[in-house]
């Protein structure tokens, strides 16, 4: 056991958490060092200038692995594009803690478990898609409370359940559901049930 | 116990009857329990070579020793297999070896559980099973090891918890089990170990808090259980363990204060309990443990001040209390502890001035106080220190100059004091002993040049010079360090060329030069920088064409050589940076045409190359840049020519700035799909036509549509009243229409019940009268613009008012796109309102289908359609008004909990309804938008499958999601089988199951994919009179018609 410290602030521990978590074949994570101090001089990551973490952009970069509760304290992300590798794994919880997200792509990957009910947290989000992975489960009510969020897509995963039809789910269209084989229609409240569960 | 070996049966016999001890034929029984052992094992490397069946006894073995028992017997004592490579399972015949008191099988490769009959060999002192594979959980039987003084399981597979039993060992003294996945409490028993010195569980997945109990395990010298999920407060008994010498609870979820009773650990000579969630001060009683020499308390959120009682602590040598919440100042008594060789207090909220004392410690190292609020000046003894490697004080408000012997009397390796309001030079000395690897005085007023001590420093890897007032040039010496990754000098005042010989720093990936005053063309000598990735010269004044050797960089992710005075062409090879996430090449003064290689550039998220000449074409090939997500800017050119509909593919893409160019023709429809946009410029251009329905045309300004040759719609208004592009759109627009067209018949699907109601109310009511047409141009609506039958005579305040303003109470059924509302008017006419969901995003899709669903059921002027009386907008929202049904719909009847429509009384409702049902769209509608008589045929079916299958038009999407896939489904796969048909119908009958199937057939005929096989309406009404005759009879008299 290791009492030697590195030195590097919690953003940069946050990163270097997720990087022990991912594997890596193409050296794309090659300058996450985790002894610098912050991690803005780190490929694929952008800082603004107060040295704040807003963007990890590692989209279509070859790597797998699972994601971790660390992400979590990246409070200032704006953009989390991890969209078509090949991550798998639960989405951590601690996503719904970054209320600065406006963009969060994880498209493309084997996400497997339900879409976290935490995600109602994102107050900034815009752009949510988590399409073409194994998730399961229904799509979470709480998500109607994202009231900034323009786009959605689910498609092709294993959800089930009804849509949702509130809020910003109001003008989605079918295509942000397609594939998910046991997802039943938009979700109809009142006089006829046609909810059928899941 | 239930299943006994035979082994160990023999080897019981043998402790009772000695005289049996000499086996008539060859190897003993403890061999042969041996040989057992080893059949389970993978030996690959024949450690086992001599452990031979012909022996009398295993004693020569490798690994064995024996000792004799009754003068006479030979038995096994030990068995050490340590680092042989093996692999496999230990035998449960392990069982058989009574009298072994050492088995050592550490440091191989052996898998499975541990054989709970291990707890047989009842001699055992010693059992190291440490790095191995060992999985599941710890053999409770483990607790009957009586004599045992180690058990060392560390580094396997181990889960579940540590059994209770573990607490009858009462002669252990050391437990080692870090680095498994064992989990759950600790047990109580623990503590009971009076003899226990040592116990280590880290890295495991314990949980649970640590009991008072604790202080009853007196010999305890060494505790460690880092990294595991423990809760609750250290508890103040520990105090009362005063043999402790190492207490190691680091990366747990304690919380409470730290107990000042550790004071009474007297011993206590490492504590490490960082990265915890304990508050409170730091005791000053802990300046009282002599015997310190680590005390690691980072990365809580300890707040008060540093007691200066810890200058007491003689003999440390390491403390680091960073990364808390201290405030106050730097206790100069910390300068008394001679021996200290680190001191990390980086990342707190300390003030004051750096005690000028702390230069006394001449056995300091490391010294990090970063990220405080020191001020003042840096004091000049710390260039004296002989040991100084690491020094980091950035992120302060330090002032003065920087000792400039720094590094002359020490082998400095890391300097940083960035960001601070250091004045004056750079040292020359801090690489003096050719040491420096990091150096970082960014963000500070440091003057002059850089200084020759550091253009010839070989083994710096990073120079971080960004964010003073530095002059002089770009040094070329810099070039021969080959050991350089990093070099930042922006925001400084460089001047000058920057020198070829900058292509000789071969280990270079961050070259930052930008906001400074460097000049001429840049060297084709950067095509040898093959590692760099990050290359900034912003904001200069180069000059020339760009290199297409800087092309050669194929690890390039962000190329910025924005505002600077660059000519030429943008060489085609920029195509090749296929690892380019960023490319800035905005305000210089380049031109030609915009390669059509751009496009190969698939990690891009961000191109600007805005304030040039470019001209020619916008090259389609962008269209392929699907990462492109912040902006695409090639705004202030000469482009000319259409804008590609290729662009529309961009679905990531924020930000599309186009304007200040000379494009024309339409803005392509494809940028409907852009549904990512959130702003957008097209001004001053000479584009034409009706602005396409952006997903967030209502967030764009006008000014981003002004300037141009004719452009009109979207918030620019003024197309000419022909019906407007979203309701005709062009043959360009497949895929935004595919898109509407599905919002549509969601909306419509969303609808049925009210489709429903209509089809009741035929069936069930009196003849309606024949409402006036409805508005043939819905795109004439605006805002609170209401249309009703002219018959009809209420306002649109007194649905406000029957409504409450829409409140939730009157809510009597909500649908995909909308929502549906009771409101009585003041005639006592009851109508339903249906809001469609809220437009005031300016939600196209659903503006669309209102408008959608306004014309098709205005336009068909079918006399069984009246049930619509008209359209408003209100807010935002789109309403839809209908004649109220208050028996409910047939939705509900058939499909809701009380499901108790005959089949006689459902058939009456097929035929009732057999000239007219609207709302279920057939599937060419929804691609062509035309509505044909043989749609009404198509929706009519669906209606009668509901009928016959009880189930809801709305299906389960792997089963098609419609009623009509989901029975061709079923027919393809069990044929058209009775199964089919609603449980709930009565089926006893033959004739009935019969009419049903025959009436099923219709369905199917009326729903055929192909509208030209579709029967008309009096056609199917022929049928189903012509199925009853013949079937079932049923009275098809006026008393149910209604014309």
């Amino acid at each position: 056991m290791n009492l030697e410290k590195h030195k590097a602030t919690p953003k940069g521990n946050a990163l270097h958490a997720l990087r022990r978590r991912l594997s890596d074949p193409t050296n794309v994570l090659q300058s996450w060092d985790p002894t610098l101090v912050n991690p803005c001089t780190w490929f694929h990551v952008t800082c603004d200038s107060t040295n704040h973490v807003i963007r990890l952009d590692l989209g279509n970069s070859n790597i797998s692995g699972t994601l971790g509760p660390e992400l979590g304290q990246l409070q200032h992300l704006q953009y989390l594009e991890l969209y078509k590798n090949n991550i798998g794994g639960k989405i951590p919880n601690e996503l719904g803690n970054l209320k600065n997200l406006v963009g969060m792509d994880l498209y493309g990957n084997r996400f497997e478990g339900e879409i976290p009910k935490s995600f109602a947290g994102l107050k900034s989000l815009r752009f949510l898609r988590l399409n073409n992975n194994n998730l399961t489960g229904s799509i979470p009510r709480e998500l109607t409370a994202l009231s900034n969020l323009k786009v959605l897509d689910v498609s092709d995963n294993d959800l089930c359940g009804t849509i949702p039809v509130d809020g910003p789910f109001a003008m989605f269209s079918m295509p942000s559901y397609a594939n998910n084989k046991r997802l039943n229609g938009p979700e109809l409240k009142g006089l006829v049930p046609y909810d059928f569960g899941c | 116990m239930e299943r006994l070996s035979s082994c160990r049966l023999f080897t019981v016999f043998i402790a009772f009857h000695v005289l049996f001890v000499h086996q008539s034929k060859g190897l003993n029984s403890e061999g042969q329990c041996l040989l057992d052992i080893k059949s389970s094992l993978g030996d690959k490397f024949n450690h086992l070579a001599n452990w031979n069946p012909n022996d009398p006894t295993p004693c020569g073995w490798k690994g064995v020793n024996c000792t004799t028992i009754d003068a006479y017997t030979p038995v096994v004592q030990s068995l050490n297999l340590s680092s042989m490579n093996l692999s496999g399972f230990l035998s449960p015949k392990i069982g058989g070896l009574v009298h072994l008191t050492t088995l050592d099988l550490s440091h191989n490769g052996l898998s499975r559980n541990i054989p709970k009959e291990i707890g047989y060999c009842s001699s055992l002192e010693i059992l190291n099973l440490n790095d191995n594979a060992f999985e599941a959980q710890i053999p409770k039987e483990l607790g009957r090891l009586s004599c045992l003084t180690t058990l060392n399981i560390v580094n396997n597979r181990l889960s579940g918890p540590l059994p209770d039993e573990i607490g009858n060992l009462s002669s252990l003294s050391q437990l080692l089990a870090y680095s498994n996945n064992i989990s759950g409490s600790l047990p109580s028993s623990l503590w009971n170990l009076k003899r226990l010195t040592s116990f280590r569980a880290g890295q495991n997945l314990l949980t649970g808090s640590l009991p008072s109990s604790i202080a009853s395990c007196e010999s305890l010298e060494y505790l460690g259980l880092a990294q595991n999920e423990l809760t609750g407060e250290i508890p103040r008994e520990i105090g009362k363990l005063n043999n402790l010498r190492e207490l190691i609870l680091w990366e747990n979820q304690l919380s409470g204060l730290i107990p000042e009773e550790l004071s009474n650990c007297t011993s206590l000579s490492t504590l490490a309990l960082y990265d915890n969630k304990l508050v409170g001060r730091i005791p000053k009683e802990l300046g009282s443990l002599m015997n310190l020499t680590k005390l690691y308390l980072y990365r809580n959120q300890l707040n008060g001040t540093i007691p200066k009682e810890f200058g007491n602590l003689s003999f440390a040598e390491q403390i680091d209390f960073s990364e808390n919440m201290l405030t106050g100042e730097i206790p100069v008594e910390l300068s008394k502890i001679k021996g200290l060789t680190l001191l990390y207090l980086f990342e707190n909220q300390l003030t004051g001035v750096i005690p000028v004392e702390l230069t006394s410690l001449k056995n300091l190292s490391k010294l990090d106080l970063s990220i405080n609020f020191l001020t003042g000046p840096i004091p000049m003894g710390f260039q004296y220190l002989t040991k100084l490697i690491m020094f980091q004080l950035f992120d302060n408000s330090l002032s003065g100059s920087i000792p400039q012997k720094l590094g002359a009397y020490s082998p400095l390796w890391v300097l940083d004091l960035s960001d601070n309001q250091l004045m004056g030079r750079i040292p020359n000395h801090l690489c003096r002993n050719s040491s420096l690897i990091f150096l970082n005085l960014g963000l500070n007023k440091l003057t002059g040049k850089i200084p020759s001590g550091i253009t010839n420093c070989k083994s710096l890897v990073q120079l971080l010079l960004a964010g003073n007032s530095l002059i002089g040039s770009l040094p070329s010496d810099l070039c021969k360090l080959v050991n350089l990754s990093a070099v930042e000098l922006g925001q400084n005042k460089f001047s000058g060329p920057i020198p070829p010989e900058i292509g000789n720093c071969r280990s270079l990936q961050r070259l930052h030069l930008s906001y400074n005053n460097f000049t001429s063309e840049l060297p084709r000598e950067i095509g040898n920088l093959s590692r760099l990735a990050i290359f900034n010269v912003s904001s200069n004044s180069l000059t020339g064409r760009i290199p297409p050797e800087i092309f050669n960089c194929r690890m390039l992710q962000r190329l910025d050589l924005s505002r600077n005075r660059f000519t030429g062409r943008l060489p085609a090879e920029v195509g090749a940076l296929s690892q380019l996430e960023l490319l800035k090449l905005s305000d210089n003064n380049l031109s030609g045409a915009i390669p059509p290689a751009l496009g190969n550039l698939l990690r891009l998220t961000e191109l600007q190359m805005g304030g040039n000449s470019f001209n020619g074409n916008i090259p389609a090939e962008l269209g392929a840049l699907s990462s492109l997500q912040i902006a695409l800017n090639l705004s202030y050119n000469n482009l000319s020519g259409a804008i590609p509909s290729e662009l529309g593919n961009i679905v990531l893409l924020e930000n599309l700035v186009l304007n200040n160019n000379h494009l024309s023709g339409e803005i392509p429809g494809s940028f409907a799909n852009l549904s990512s946009l959130l702003g957008c410029n097209f001004s001053y251009n000479d584009l034409t036509g009706p602005i396409p329905s952006l997903p967030r045309l209502d967030n764009m300004a006008v000014s981003s549509f002004i300037a141009n040759n004719g452009l009109c719609g979207g918030p620019i208004g003024g197309c000419n009243p022909t019906p407007s592009l979203s309701l005709q759109p062009d043959a360009k627009d497949k895929g935004t229409r595919l898109g509407k067209v599905v919002a549509i018949v969601a909306a419509v699907i969303g609808g049925v019940s009210l489709v429903l109601i209509v089809v009741i109310l035929y069936f069930m009511r009196r003849p309606v009268e024949i409402v006036a047409p409805l508005q043939e141009k819905p795109t004439t609506a605006r805002v609170s613009d209401i249309y009703f039958s002219p018959k009809e005579g209420f306002t649109f305040q007194d649905l406000l008012e029957a409504t409450d303003n829409f409140d939730e109470s009157f809510i009597v059924g909500r649908g995909a796109c909308g929502t549906v509302y009771k409101a009585v008017l003041p005639s006592g006419h009851v109508i339903a309102v249906k809001k469609l969901a809220s437009n005031r995003e300016g939600n196209n899709n659903v503006d669309n289908s209102f408008r959608a669903e306004i014309l098709t059921l205005g336009n068909i002027r079918h006399r069984n359609i009246v049930k619509l009386y008209g359209f408003c907008n209100h807010q935002g929202s789109n309403l839809l008004l209908y004649e109220y049904m208050s028996r409910g719909s047939l939705g509900e009847l058939l499909h809701g909990a009380s499901c108790n429509l005959d089949w006689r009384t459902r058939f009456l409702i097929a035929l009732g309804a057999a000239q007219g049902s609207y709302g279920y769209i057939a599937p060419e509608y929804a691609y062509t938008m035309k509505v044909t008589e043989k749609c009404d045929i198509y929706s009519y079916g669906v209606v009668l499958l509901e009928l016959l299958t009880g189930k809801t038009p709305v299906q389960p999407l792997d089963q098609g999601g419609d009623l009509v896939t989901w029975v061709r489904n079923y027919i393809r796969n069990q044929s058209l089988s009775p199964g089919i048909l609603d449980a709930g119908l009565n089926q006893q009958d033959e004739t009935t199951v019969s009419h049903m199937i025959i009436v099923l057939k219709i369905a199917l005929i009326c729903t055929s994919m192909s509208p030209s096989e579709r029967p008309t309406m009096p056609e199917v009404v022929s049928m189903l009179i012509e199925s009853n005759r013949r079937e079932s009879h049923f009275d098809t008299s006026p008393s149910h018609d209604t014309s």
